[in-house]
């Protein structure tokens, strides 16, 4: 596997985690919740117009996301697969909100575990993804679970670091050094 | 035996208590910490408590302190069950009196071990 060099004071996800690695604790979720017939194939689909997306914050040295995104259709497959007999008739939101959070949940604190820590795990939300600060700060994985996209995204939460200064540069209009 | 189910994922109470019925645990759920709280108070008395940690109202480390000072509860056993999986909280989790740690995501065997571990399974899933 081949990580990204880290930047001086803050390390972007690339450095910390790999494609390899998420794709191995979404599969281990998906065994365990889902089903153990239920594959992840890693290959990238299309999503559809309409997604949905559950994720957990993750607070720490790394600070950022862990976001699944997928269509609704496939969001309410997915709950009915957890529920299984116990799914109703008609599934409501809360279901759906209930049951996509909680994997959002299980593959978030393991990617949390691989990261260096103390870190602290929010409480799964549910809804439109949070956007994208940083696009060097993202590791992405598209699978298709029966067929259908799914993306695990693991995103920074904050904007890139600015650019460093140039060693002639100086701030103070002036030119006084302090 | 009895087991109350502590977690703020209907869709995970739905799982972990399929998985101790299946051992034979007549079970209860609940959907924090104080909720498991008013169910004890109430006069359920579990032989084991499973303990989800992130979850509203109450957390399941509050939980387990909360268990823990109260000695008519002394007797229960208390497991985490959870996706926190760094070494730091699993250490801070036993520190506060929990017995056992099992880690999201697992399988029905995995709790079966950790339950027979503890002695914890009921004699028919021993069998």
């Amino acid at each position: 596997m081949t990580l990204a060099p880290a930047r001086a004071g803050r390390q972007v996800i690339t450095a910390l985690i790999d494609e390899v690695t998420v794709e191995s604790i979404a599969t281990e979720a998906w065994i365990a919740l889902v089903g153990e017939d239920e594959v992840l194939v890693p290959l990238a689909g299309d999503l559809p117009a309409e997604t949905l997306s559950a994720w957990v914050d993750v607070v720490g040295p790394w600070t950022g996301s862990v976001v699944l995104t997928t269509g609704r259709q496939t969001a309410a497959d997915l709950t009915r697969a957890l529920l299984r007999e116990a799914a109703p008739e008609l599934l409501d939101h809360e279901d759906v909100v209930d049951a996509f959070g909680e994997i959002a949940n299980v593959v978030g604190g393991n990617v949390k575990a691989s990261l260096p820590g103390p870190s602290t795990l929010g409480l799964p939300q549910v809804g439109a993804a949070p956007a994208v600060r940083n696009p060097e700060d993202v590791c992405r994985l598209g699978v298709l679970w029966r067929g259908q996209p799914l993306v695990v995204s693991v995103q920074g939460a904050l904007p890139p670091l600015p650019s460093p200064h140039t060693p002639n540069e100086n701030p103070h209009q002036n030119g006084a050094s302090l | 035996m009895r087991a109350l189910v502590i977690d703020d994922s209907r869709a995970m109470r739905r799982i972990v208590s399929a998985a101790l019925e299946g051992f034979g645990y007549e079970t209860r759920q609940a959907g924090h910490g104080r909720e498991a709280l008013d169910v004890l108070q109430e006069g359920y008395g579990p032989d084991l408590c499973t303990i989800d940690w992130n979850m509203p109202v109450m957390d399941g480390l509050q939980f387990v302190s909360a268990v823990r000072a109260n000695p008519a509860w002394r007797t229960v056993t208390l497991m985490m069950v959870t996706s926190e999986s760094e070494q730091s909280q699993i250490v801070r989790a036993l520190a506060a009196g929990a017995h056992e740690y099992v880690i999201k995501p697992f399988t029905a065997d995995a709790l079966r071990d950790k339950l027979a571990l503890l002695g914890m399974l009921p004699q028919e899933a021993v069998l």
